[in-house]
């Protein structure tokens, strides 16, 4: 898994330097990354057979921190009885 | 006497109909003007003047005969396939004759360039693509906006006066804030979008118009629609006005500008303002994001990812392979929100014609670092961007941004939405806020776009 991933290191030589200026992935630099994507992004880019190198995985890191929150978010949002459209006309209201 | 390419799009038109204006000449100027400007500006990723000449001489006798346009790298003209501003797409593509082109072929237009465009769609800067980034004409060290970076700096630069665009998740609306244009982003499915790779799935991306004024939105717009787009009478219209994140977490000067349009825009309508709410606007953004990923990434394998182009951005092979992860329950809660959200406006649209508030929270960051100073914090343009633009591409609602001032030299933009198919109302209010201030914004140009005497 590590040398699927970590192509960087299996080729024993360190990631560019821009990878750790976050400005480079439109993040603010005083940002820190996301603990869980250490866990969550390497495990299922394996599960999918995808392979990344440390700059894949520095700029999922910084996605993830952007996205995840709100989506843990989103997911805890209470739809209870919202009606979803089966197949919604977007060009008109809903009926 | 103006050059005629610092004429807009229908007086262009106007002038070669009447004869007091060589089409060919025009498109002679045309071209010379993108070799001229366009190296500082990047806008135009391909120019073919032969097959321009070929449009022009086969121009239908339609509303744009003779008038030179661009289009967004996002369709397939016959002589060249879209690249979507990447080194890659995981769909494939050729040459091929896209709805917006047999629209604007069978209105007479001659397609001069491809506009530039940030890589895949997926920015709303600019600041990167295959091509290299797009520069805004008001500060070329500054964000055209995107994903229609090329179409909306040609229109600016006055290169073109009009432009076709696409718009999934605010792609017309961010580039026409950047550069002070106005453009429109359509009820989804009004417009021409046959040909562009996602069209059979998306329930999300529209073509649009972006160009100086509201009435060249709407030549523009007609032709992308089929259908004339007609004049209507906005008197008495009714402002929505929301107090959210959308309209507080901006600039002070953005604020100003579009609290003042708005009030404007009352008055000149002899209209009123409502205060409304719409609540889940960042679940609704995070909704819109999602379903078009999902959309997007449908057809995608997971081998594919593995031998992606390496010219392709290192951001968007880590992101096309990120994109990969997101859970399918978020997809499906994405799906009642957006059901939700459409519920809501369809109430909502009950008790006003339009929803207001700013296109975006800041203007233009620089192309290096795109980064914007909010009330809230320091943030990506792109995150701060979308807060305000998913919704119209969630819901399908039609949207249109308007330029409404200039913060230190750069413009602002006010965002109208209004209920599906109202299209031609969001165009009378453009028109009526025009009225009011005397075109200030919209005659407004950038200088290196300065009006130039006529040779031609």
């Amino acid at each position: 898994l590590r040398h699927r991933i970590l192509s960087f290191a299996a080729l024993g030589r360190a990631p560019p330097e821009w990878v750790h200026d976050r400005s480079q992935v439109g993040l603010p630099a005083e940002m820190e990354g996301a603990a869980s994507a250490d866990q969550f992004v390497p495990a299922g880019l394996a599960a999918l057979g995808i392979e990344a190198d440390e700059t894949d995985l520095a700029v999922m890191g910084a996605v993830h921190q952007l996205i995840w929150p709100p989506l843990l978010e989103l997911l805890a949002l209470d739809t209870e009885g919202v009606e979803v459209e089966r197949r919604p006309d977007m060009s008109r209201a809903p009926e | 006497v103006s050059h005629p390419l610092d004429l807009g799009l229908a007086a262009q038109a106007a002038a070669i109909a009447a004869g007091e204006v060589d089409p060919g000449e025009i498109l002679d100027a045309a071209l010379a003007r993108i070799d001229e400007r366009n190296p500082a500006l990047n806008a135009i990723v391909a120019t073919f003047p032969e097959r321009s000449r070929e449009m022009l001489d086969a121009a239908a006798p339609g509303p744009l005969r003779g008038v030179p346009v661009v289009i967004k790298d996002e369709w397939p003209l016959p002589w060249r396939a879209q690249r979507f501003g990447a080194a890659e797409l995981t769909v494939s593509t050729a040459p091929g004759e896209s709805a917006p082109y047999r629209a604007l072929r069978d209105a007479g237009a001659v397609i001069v360039g491809v506009g530039n465009m940030h890589e895949l769609g997926a920015g709303s800067t600019g600041n990167t693509s295959y091509y290299g980034a797009a520069r805004n004409p008001w500060d070329t060290e500054r964000c055209p906006g995107g994903s229609s970076s090329g179409s909306a700096a040609s229109v600016a630069a006055r290169l073109v006066a009009g432009a076709v665009g696409a718009d999934g998740l605010g792609s017309v609306r961010f580039p026409a804030a950047y550069c002070g244009l106005t453009g429109l982003k359509p009820t989804f499915g009004r417009s021409a979008m046959e040909g562009h790779h996602m069209a059979p799935i998306t329930t999300m991306i529209v073509s649009g118009p972006l160009c100086a004024d509201a009435a060249d939105c709407r030549l523009l717009g007609s032709v992308l629609f089929g259908e004339e787009l007609t004049e209507g009478d906005p008197t008495g219209l009714r402002i929505g006005v929301v107090r959210d994140t959308v309209s507080e977490d901006v600039t002070p000067a953005v604020a100003e500008a579009c609290e003042g349009a708005i009030e404007t825009l009352r008055a000149e309508t002899g209209g009123e303002l409502r205060e409304v709410a719409l609540p889940d606007l960042e679940a609704a953004t995070l909704a819109g994001i999602l379903i078009i990923n999902a959309e997007s990434m449908s057809g995608t394998r997971p081998e594919q990812l593995n031998r992606l182009d390496p010219e392709l951005s290192p951001i968007a092979r880590g992101t096309l392979k990120y994109r990969m992860l997101l859970p399918a329950a978020a997809t499906v809660k994405a799906a009642s929100v957006r059901a939700l959200m459409r519920q809501r406006l369809a109430a909502l649209f009950a008790d006003v014609d339009v929803i207001a508030w700013p296109t975006i929270p800041a203007p233009a960051p620089p192309l290096e670092a795109p980064l914007v100073e909010l009330p809230s914090g320091t943030l990506a343009a792109d995150q701060a961007n979308v807060r305000g633009a998913a919704l119209a591409n969630l819901t399908g609602i039609p949207s249109i941004s308007l330029p409404v001032g200039l913060s230190d030299g750069l413009p602002v933009a006010l965002q109208l939405q209004a209920a599906w198919g109202n299209d031609e109302l969001l165009l009378d209010a453009a028109e009526a806020l025009e009225r009011a201030n005397g075109r200030r914004w919209v005659e407004s140009r950038p200088p290196l776009a300065e009006a130039e005497p006529t040779e031609v």
